[in-house]
């Protein structure tokens, strides 16, 4: 039905004129965010080095325009295209994934092997990742014969799932992999997902968690970390250090928050990868309650925009991909400032739109592209 | 979509939920508990110190390092610091260091530095006295020991014309924009390669970040970012010919100074003062020994100078910091010779098959001032070919091809090519640096009549009013390389070597590649051979090559120097030079191309004020080749006074 239908369209109300304009508004809001409090977490090292203190920002306006570009590129598309090519999207970014674990191609730093380096950029494949797992699965469950999937359709989509996130947690990448069950879970849920057969999945997962335990397969940095959440009082050091910081930051912000570039905590770097995972201490810090809740809300919108969406859409295949956005963006937002507020564990997972990142900016973008297409497409 | 509207609701009642705990949570933090947040803050600073990068070593061609650095233990002071009783910390300071107070108070003066910098007033303090100062802090504010880095080497001073030394950062460096990153204790490369590669081997700094309480006290390192270590330089020096060639140096000098010479004005024992030597790959360009005497030690300069040394290093006529070779010009007397004898060959003065008188003397034709000019020997040797008057180097054969010179110029002073002589020997490089990878380049004179127009409007009072600027006496000398021409001893070494590999100039350079600190490569310091290449044929390249090895045989003026060595194993392509310099003693040259024919081997000796080419060069340059050919040393060599 899809293809064919796509050239009737042609003679319809032209799309361009059901843009979203809040869902615009509410990502450049949180970009603009980004791109201050980036500057004020990284200017005053890059200035103790001698070095040009807007390099991040720069790198990051240059993602921001690349990504704004390729909204523009997705919208001019009919999403169903998507639709058509998820296959080979998602054969592509496991295709990345894989060459990303070889040594020479792929870079590492922490011990983690997640990047190809190249001009001076870095790309990171599990961010593209997301993306491609929410097309391949909304194209898979659109297609069903039954109204609801049944225990082998559940099978298949977490066959299908298993693949990139497997490659992702052997990074390790444990925070997007946690990002990546999200995904499946939410789009489960919307496809209407038995309850018990989403139980049975989730007691799969501990199962396979646990093993994972046992097989050494996740690294003793991120075990202290996430037991270091759960037990504060004796976990390592440094990981300790990262969590009462962030906190004292957050909390020296008070209701008003210390100005912009006046939180001594930013500015003097007692909080580590302050521009990447813990941006939201800056927003906390230096605009305070108020300001942090006003990001808080600006990502509901963003939020409820995408869920809008999802059940505006005239088709599932639109309806699932944008129920799938909604819950990447909801379970990043979630555990990162959950990370940076002490209530959840430190896994790495940066903030949309604000943390610096090129690849995170790019897919962002490429996100709320999709849900945009669907939302101009929305009628029947 | 009634199914679908449902579960999406359960999607937005998950989300609304982590809203409400996030909510809570950031109310929590930051309204209940912002105050304690806000003492927390108060009993913690950061501390932010800069970590120096080690300064690059620096390699022989076959990886024996010659550069390198060390840990010493070094006294710092910082003026602004020392308080209100300045002058008792510094007496209390001298006490401890064991140095006069005048010392540490001219360090502290110094008026090239900033006051602010802190200035190290000694260095490699022993342990004890380091700790003691440590312990009474108190008593000397400003006073700081620090573990610092300093340049070691362990070849001692050797080949220190080449590395040059480094010295603290100055007040001029700090605002340039060139040195940005430096931190006011940094070290720079002052002279050599120190400083033509400063900013390879300097690296970048790095930091770490320290938690500190409100006392100062460190509570924990909040995470270093690594400096970089500054590139490692390859040279192309070798480490055994550089041996070789600076013991020569220093023995031919000392025996020179044995040597009375009755052809000086007046007759005197010879004073060879100073001198240098190169040894160069002609196919490359690359050096393979560079030695320039009176010479210094470049670990005086680590942690600064005694007066002493400033006074040896800087008040002295003979200013040993001069690298002889790159940084000062002399007349190349008659080792221009071949060169000359090829532009005049080119601009049919000459030809390869002619013969030319050479009497005892020389007058330019219609000359109405009647100058006579002297060959360097009286006897009367008929009429000679080029390649003869090459070897026996007749200086009135030379006279006439200048001669010849100035007539073409004053027949075709309008017309396209007035100085073919001036034109090729700029081609050989002489007048211009050559680019060697070294500061302060001279670059030496090949007089042309418009130069010396300039030349006489600048210095009236050295010439006749009315009178011709551009005489014949000007071509004639050059012919020989007297007169205005000036060349360093490099540009020599490069034209020697052009002739021996074929007519390419090449650019000397001693850094073959610059490699990181792991000993990967980082960037190929590229030879450049043959971007200009000699107007000449092959066939006239051979013949002056042929010529010049015969000046080493029975006959030639270098035959005295190296009697006995074995030239049918190691021909030896040579040419004596004997310039004068009034009022001091003659410049002994020597230029060499070992073995004739096929060259590994350029060898360039000068030693001033040695007398003549075949006395003090000749023989230094022969006990070079016996070392770099494994040969047994033959000792003092008896070269004669030839030219």
């Amino acid at each position: 039905m899809d293809l064919v239908a796509g050239r009737t369209f042609a003679n319809e109300r032209r799309p361009i004129r059901h843009l979203d304009p809040v869902l615009l508004l509410v990502t450049a809001f949180l970009s603009i965010i980004g791109l201050l409090t980036i500057y004020s977490s990284t200017h005053r090292s890059l200035e103790v080095l001698d070095e040009d203190p807007m390099i991040y920002v720069k790198k990051q306006v240059a993602a921001l325009v690349l990504g704004i570009l390729l909204l523009l590129v997705i919208a001019t598309f009919d999403y169903r295209f998507f639709k058509v090519y998820a296959g080979f999207i998602y054969a592509g970014t496991a295709t990345m994934l894989v060459l990303v674990r070889l040594p020479g191609v792929g870079s590492s730093a922490n011990g983690a092997q997640r990047w190809f380096q190249f001009a001076g950029f870095q790309f990171t494949p599990s961010e593209i990742a997301k993306i491609s797992l929410i097309l391949m699965l909304a194209a898979m469950l659109s297609e069903l014969r039954s109204p609801e999937p049944m225990l082998p359709d559940v099978s298949r989509v977490c066959i299908v799932a298993i693949v990139p996130m497997f490659l992702v947690f052997i990074q390790p990448d444990i925070g997007t992999t946690i990002v990546l069950v999200a995904i499946v879970v939410g789009i489960l849920v919307v496809a209407g997902t038995r309850p018990r057969h989403l139980l049975a999945l989730a007691l799969t997962s501990i199962v396979l968690v646990a093993l994972a335990f046992q097989l050494g397969v996740i690294r003793d940095y991120q075990l202290a970390r996430l037991t270091g959440f759960l037990d504060p009082q004796n976990s390592a050091d440094t990981t300790q250090y990262n969590r009462q910081q962030a906190e004292i930051a957050v909390g020296a912000g008070g209701l008003f928050g210390r100005g912009y570039l006046a939180g001594t905590q930013t500015n003097l770097d007692f909080v580590p990868e302050q521009h990447t995972d813990f941006i939201f201490t800056v927003v906390g810090e230096e605009f305070g309650f108020f300001g942090a809740i006003f990001v808080l809300a600006l990502f509901a919108i963003l939020i409820w925009r995408a869920i809008r969406i999802s059940y505006l859409s005239k088709d599932p295949f639109g309806t699932y991909v944008a129920a799938g956005i909604a819950s990447m963006f909801a379970i990043q937002m979630f555990v990162n400032v959950g990370m940076v507020l002490g209530i959840m564990p430190i896994t790495g997972i940066p903030l949309p739109f604000v943390s610096y990142g090129g690849t995170a900016m790019l897919a962002n973008f490429i996100a709320a592209g999709l849900v945009l297409n669907v939302h101009m497409r929305r009628f029947k | 979509m009634e199914k679908s509207t449902s579960r999406l609701k359960i999607l937005a009642i998950l989300v609304a939920f982590m809203f409400a705990a996030l909510g809570t949570r950031l109310w929590f933090l930051q309204v209940l508990s912002s105050a304690s947040a806000g003492k927390a803050i108060e009993r913690q600073s950061i501390r932010i110190v800069k970590v120096d990068a080690v300064r690059g070593d620096i390699f022989d061609d076959q990886g024996r390092k010659i550069v390198d650095n060390r840990i010493s233990l070094e006294v710092r002071v910082n003026k602004q610091e020392l308080g209100d009783d300045a002058e008792a910390v510094l007496l209390r300071l001298s006490d401890v260091l064991s140095i006069p107070v005048s010392d540490i108070r001219e360090a502290l003066d110094d008026k090239d530095y900033f006051d602010y910098q802190p200035k190290p007033v000694a260095i490699d303090v022993a342990k004890d006295v380091a700790f003691y100062l440590k312990e009474h802090r108190q008593e000397f504010p400003g006073v700081e020991v620090v573990e610092a880095s300093v340049r070691d080497y362990p070849e001692g001073s050797m080949a220190a014309h080449i590395l040059g030394y480094v010295g603290q950062i100055n007040a001029e460096e700090i605002g340039d924009p060139s040195f940005k990153g430096y931190g006011p204790n940094d070290l720079v490369g002052r002279s050599g390669l120190e400083q033509v590669y400063e900013h390879s081997l300097h690296g970048k700094k790095g930091l770490e970040k320290f938690l500190v309480n409100s006392n100062q006290e460190v509570i924990r390192s909040l995470g270093v970012q690594e400096p970089v270590p500054g590139n490692n330089l390859v040279l192309s020096i070798d480490i055994d010919a550089q041996r070789i060639v600076e013991r020569a140096l220093v023995q031919g000098i000392e025996r020179t100074r044995t040597i009375f010479d009755d052809s000086q004005d007046p007759p005197g024992y010879l004073k060879a003062n100073s001198g240098t030597v190169i040894v160069m790959d002609p196919s490359t360009g690359e050096l393979k020994a560079l030695a320039s005497w009176p010479t210094f030690d470049p670990a005086w300069f680590v942690g600064g100078l005694t007066r002493g040394r400033i006074a040896y290093l800087f008040d002295n006529p003979q200013a040993p910091t001069l690298n002889r070779a790159t940084q000062l010009t002399y007349a190349p007397g008659s080792t221009f010779k071949p060169f000359v004898a090829l532009a005049a060959v080119q601009s049919g003065i000459a030809s390869l098959g002619g013969y030319y008188p050479c009497p005892p003397e020389y007058e330019y034709p219609n000359d109405t001032s009647h100058t006579i000019f002297h060959n360097w020997t009286t006897a009367n040797l008929g009429t000679i070919s080029i390649a003869r008057a090459l070897q026996v180097s007749c200086d009135t054969v030379f006279y006439g091809f200048g001669g010849d010179f100035y007539g073409r110029y004053t027949s075709d002073q309008l017309g396209v090519d007035p100085i073919p002589l001036q034109k090729d020997l700029r081609q050989f490089g002489f007048g211009r640096v050559t680019g060697i990878d070294l500061p302060t380049e001279a670059d030496g004179l090949i007089p042309t009549p418009r130069w010396k127009e300039g030349f006489s409007a600048d210095n009236p009072e050295l010439f006749n009013p009315g009178e011709e600027v551009w005489l014949p006496g000007d071509n004639i000398q050059m012919a020989i390389g007297q007169g205005y021409v000036t060349v360093t001893p490099l540009q020599l070494a490069t034209a020697y070597a052009a002739i021996a590999n074929g007519g390419k100039i090449c650019t000397p350079h001693l850094v073959d590649r610059i490699e990181y600190p792991d000993g990967s490569l980082a960037k190929r310091v590229p030879g450049h051979c043959g971007r200009r290449t000699l107007p000449y044929t092959q066939a006239e390249l051979d013949y002056i090559n042929a010529a010049l090895a015969t000046v080493t045989q029975a006959g030639g003026t270098a035959g005295l120097a190296f009697s006995g060595f074995p030239l049918s194993d190691i021909p030896v392509g040579g040419k004596t030079g004997t310039a004068q310099r009034p009022p001091f003693q003659d410049t002994s040259w020597f230029a060499a191309t070992v073995p004739a024919g096929d060259p590994q081997y350029v060898i360039i000796a000068v030693v001033e004020q040695g007398g003549h080419g075949s006395t003090a060069a000749a023989p230094i340059v022969r006990q070079i080749i016996e070392g770099l050919f494994g040969l047994e040393e033959t000792g003092a060599v008896d070269g004669g006074s030839n030219d």
